[in-house]
């Protein structure tokens, strides 16, 4: 099981990657370190996610650079890659005619579990995404929802310290979704099993992980942290209607007293170095007794999405 | 006697089914592919499938079984008949009987063993978190070897062990005849191995099982065909050894004796070829260790 080197390892580590299949480069140049609980990338159609995550497995191999998943070479170690990852696809990828339970016993003896082992650890995977009544059933009768966790549960079969989820929610009907973010975020939290998963879906990343990845034509776009929520009394940005320059001259004695400091911002809006409530309530009394309307009064730290769109569309990390 | 304490011994045990990290011991990889091979040996057999995927390879097990357990069960049930079961079947009989059976038995369920993990995608789960690309061929080589010896090796094992059954002297007849099984098992293994390499590598050419079936049937029924229009247009005998159906059951009855003529050293180069050209098809087919 996972040692202490292999829990400070990164999960997954990309130096100068690159990876072209004929003229499409799928990943470019890509390096970036993992190592939050939990992972989620992003990224459009034809980003790279599923080519790093099939790279990160050792099915796709790099044309250039390095590629290593808790410290372990992909290309080099692959035996040692194989026993502690797990690995949910997004495809279809289960025999129709077997049960859940005969597919997690038999990969799990394929990856080196005994038999009374791989039947109590199937036992347990299945009861933990939810099948046990219905193991025994052939999988091509199962939802795609049941299907979904059926991948899951034999990507967790093994005890791996580490799974990749490719497009776990794909498919999934609003109800299968909200089953499956949760199983995605128990992982983490509260089995220590650390997580990858791609998604085209901010919102399942910002329920499941802690850490956001976004992937622009096989190019790190933008790395951070998922927030959440923000501080109610961070910075601001204030615009008003009228004279700029004198509302903000007018407004600066006022809001001082509580350590607050104005700046303009680049959209030519009034930056407030911090947004105490009294330093509101100065703004919203200072606007009624000058008969200025307030447009926005918004923090100003940007939002997950807003990065994240920054990112896909090109902008800067 | 002493008297239990129910305290200290519960009639029933609550076990923690919860998911835990596991812990265990990992068993080496010889287990994991002996396990892979088991699984690959029990899908084409329908083995822990609906009643319905059992009953065409069932079918062609008892067709390959019922000569040998028929002259055997004679002998056995009927103590007036006085005679050997290999004097009313011999072993070469055996295997040309079973022959058409076995080409049935092959085309439907070895190539399939590789079409059917491509056809369920599975392969990137298993090349991911399962196996090597060495363990799986290995594996599956091995189950199709194990597959087709249940049809070639075992009714001539049943008619072995049936004629020191209804000898009149077991121990004398089986020290006589001794000898018959490693030539047994050498025949059965040059058919096994023939075939086991051409089904798989036509599996591997094709993820549709429909072209994999068709292509193994064209190669074993146009092939005869093929070569015996050039066997009678020649005049010559040496065209018969490049027969896919018949070459390796040629080759095998020169072990047992009773042979249909002297195979050439042709049938033996165009054995080689296939068994040692096949298994290079399927080891450069899946060497990659990817799923395309």
């Amino acid at each position: 099981m996972d040692g202490p080197e292999g829990l400070r390892a990164p999960v997954l580590e990309c130096v100068d990657v690159g990876k072209r299949f004929g003229a499409v480069q799928a990943l470019d140049g890509l390096t970036m370190s993992l190592g939050a609980g939990a992972t989620g990338l992003l990224g459009a159609n034809g980003a790279g996610k599923s080519t790093l995550l099939r790279t990160a497995l050792g099915l796709t191999r790099p044309d250039r650079g390095s590629v290593r998943i808790l410290g372990l070479d992909t290309v080099r170690e692959r035996s040692e890659v194989r026993r502690r990852v797990g690995f949910m696809p997004e495809h279809p990828c289960l025999p129709n005619d077997m049960s859940a339970q005969d597919v997690c016993v038999s990969l799990a003896r394929m990856r080196g579990l005994g038999r009374r082992d791989a039947v109590r650890r199937t036992s347990e995977v299945l009861f933990a995404v939810g099948l046990e009544e219905e193991r025994r059933r052939p999988v091509g009768s199962y939802s795609l929802g049941m299907q979904q966790r059926t991948k899951l549960a034999q990507a967790l079969v093994h005890g791996p310290d580490v799974v990749l989820l490719d497009e776990p929610t794909s498919g999934l009907d609003p109800a299968g979704r909200e089953e499956m973010l949760a199983i995605v975020r128990r992982l983490s939290t509260e089995l220590g099993i650390r997580v990858v998963a791609s998604s085209h879906v901010l919102d399942d990343i910002e329920r499941t992980c802690d850490e956001v990845v976004v992937l622009r034509s096989g190019t790190l776009a933008a790395q951070r942290p998922v927030l959440v929520g923000h501080d109610p009394s961070g910075p601001a940005e204030l615009r008003v209607s009228g004279d700029v320059g004198s509302f903000a001259a007018a407004l600066e004695p006022r809001v001082a007293p509580f350590g607050v400091s104005l700046a303009p911002t680049a959209t030519g809006d009034i930056g407030l170095s911090s947004s105490p409530d009294a330093a509101l309530d100065a703004v919203r009394d200072l606007a009624a007794d000058l008969g200025v309307g307030v447009e926005r009064l918004a923090p100003a730290a940007r939002g997950l999405e807003d990065v994240v769109v920054d990112a896909m569309a090109g902008g800067t990390r | 006697m002493t008297e239990v304490d129910p305290r200290q011994s519960p009639r029933a045990v609550l076990h923690d089914i919860r998911y835990s990290r596991f812990a265990g011991r990992l068993q080496p990889r010889r287990s994991a592919v002996g396990s892979f091979v088991a699984s690959g040996i029990r899908r084409p057999l329908g083995l822990r499938r609906s009643a319905g995927a059992k009953v065409w390879p069932f079918l062609l097990l008892a067709a390959a079984y019922l000569p040998a357990l028929a002259v055997v069960a004679v002998p056995l049930l009927v103590p007036a008949v006085q005679v050997q079961p290999t004097d009313l079947i011999g072993y070469p009989q055996l295997l040309t009987t079973n022959s058409v059976v076995l080409l049935a038995f092959v085309a439907t369920s070895i190539p399939s063993m590789l079409t059917r993990d491509r056809r369920d995608r599975v392969l990137s789960l298993y090349f991911a978190t399962a196996l090597s690309w060495v363990e799986y061929v290995v594996g599956v080589v091995l189950a199709a070897v194990a597959l087709l010896a249940l049809i070639v090796l075992g009714p001539m094992l049943v008619l072995f062990v049936g004629s020191i059954a209804t000898a009149d002297a077991p121990g004398t007849w089986f020290a006589d005849n001794a000898g018959d099984l490693p030539r047994i098992v050498g025949a059965a293994a040059l058919v096994v191995l023939f075939h086991t390499s051409l089904g798989l590598a036509i599996g591997a050419l094709t993820s549709k099982r429909v072209f994999a079936v068709g292509g193994y049937l064209a190669v074993v029924l146009v092939g005869p065909t093929l070569t015996g229009v050039v066997a009678a247009v020649t005049g010559a005998d040496w065209p018969l050894s490049l027969d896919p159906a018949s070459g390796p059951i040629r080759l095998a009855t020169t072990f047992i004796g009773g042979g249909l003529g002297d195979p050439g050293v042709l049938a033996w180069v165009v054995w080689v070829v296939v068994v040692v050209g096949g298994f290079g098809v399927l080891a450069g087919r899946y060497a990659k260790g990817g799923d395309a």
